[in-house]
């Protein structure tokens, strides 16, 4: 087996385990309150430091001029996200407010 | 579950056109999205195998990136633990962030006409996954540029639509904007563990704002 297909089945298992683990019945399982309050933090947390490195992050480096189009749209997508709540009005606001600055700043 | 099937879409393309890009074959590529499906720990396996990380850190923020499943699971329980092996494998499969997302009605899962539905939204999204970066593998083939058209900024969207509107109390603020301060700061100091240790604070900071007001 390749090492690549090893990497893809081993990540594939985490995952799995990570989803099914407190399904499982037998699970002799009594989280204390503390981990428990922990992990209802851990979705905002995660997904933050996700999305906060593709808008600051550009070419290697930090970018905070006007000319970032991914913080523009990152902008505007967290103003439709907080006024919606609705998924495509995110993409889309964000999206064009990317796309538009984008355009803007390389011609 | 429809919305969500499409708005990804350009997530999974990007995820597609990045394995094609990162040195991946199309089948080492399509097989992430069957066997792994979740994009956020594909984007992240895929980023780290072309930089080369040794495989227990890799497995490790496999793990980290993942964590967030555990609760998931946690809340379910109660629900699910009790049916047959078979729909907690195959919704637990399923368990995507977006299928939890749709999934919060008070009687999610509670009767067999609820599995089903739970299984077809679930099925649904993991079908249009699949397509999405059988695309994104083809574009990438095709376009060896793709990844320079910003599709990048998709991925960033998808996660502010499912981030923002969770931040409904003064913790989940704190946690949300302690996690993003810190995850710049490491950014600007270019530590690799960035992302686990951000996340990490950002969960410390939400739980002791809950502390200091209860």
């Amino acid at each position: 087996m390749s090492p690549t297909l090893v990497t893809i089945l081993s990540v594939a298992f985490i995952t799995f385990i990570t989803r099914y683990l407190f399904l499982e019945e037998k699970l002799p399982l009594r989280l204390g309150p503390t981990i428990t309050q922990l992990l209802s933090f851990s979705g905002p947390a995660v997904l933050t430091a996700i999305f906060i490195p593709i808008l600051f992050f550009n070419n290697n480096e930090i970018d905070i001029s006007v000319s970032n189009a991914y913080l523009w749209g990152g902008v505007g997508a967290i103003t439709a996200a907080y006024k919606t709540k609705n998924i495509y009005w995110t993409i889309g606001f964000g999206g064009i407010l990317f796309i538009g600055v984008g355009i803007y700043f390389n011609l | 579950m429809l919305p969500l099937s499409l708005a990804v879409l350009p997530f999974g393309v990007l995820f597609g056109s990045l394995a094609i890009q990162k040195g991946f074959t199309w089948l080492e590529g399509q097989l992430f999205s069957v066997i792994i499906f979740s994009g956020a720990v594909q984007l992240v396996t895929v980023e780290l195998v072309a930089e080369n990380t040794p495989f227990v850190a890799l497995l490790f923020m496999a793990l980290v990136v993942s964590s967030r499943h555990f609760l998931y699971g946690l809340r379910l329980r109660d629900r699910l633990s009790t049916q047959s092996v078979r729909w907690r494998i195959g919704l637990g499969f399923l368990m995507t962030d977006e299928l939890f997302a749709f999934s919060n009605h008070r009687r999610s899962y509670a009767s067999k006409y609820r599995l089903y539905y739970a299984l077809g939204a679930g099925g649904s999204f993991y079908v249009a996954w699949n397509i999405w970066t059988a695309m994104g593998i083809f574009a990438g083939v095709a376009l060896p540029d793709l990844s320079n058209l910003g599709l990048d900024f998709a991925v960033a969207a998808v996660f502010i639509a499912l981030v923002i509107p969770e931040v409904k109390t003064m913790p989940t603020l704190i946690c949300v904007l302690a996690s993003a301060a810190s995850s710049l700061l490491f950014l600007f100091y270019g530590f690799e563990l960035g992302l686990i240790a951000s996340a990490g604070i950002g969960m410390l900071c939400g739980y002791g704002m809950q502390r200091v007001r209860s």
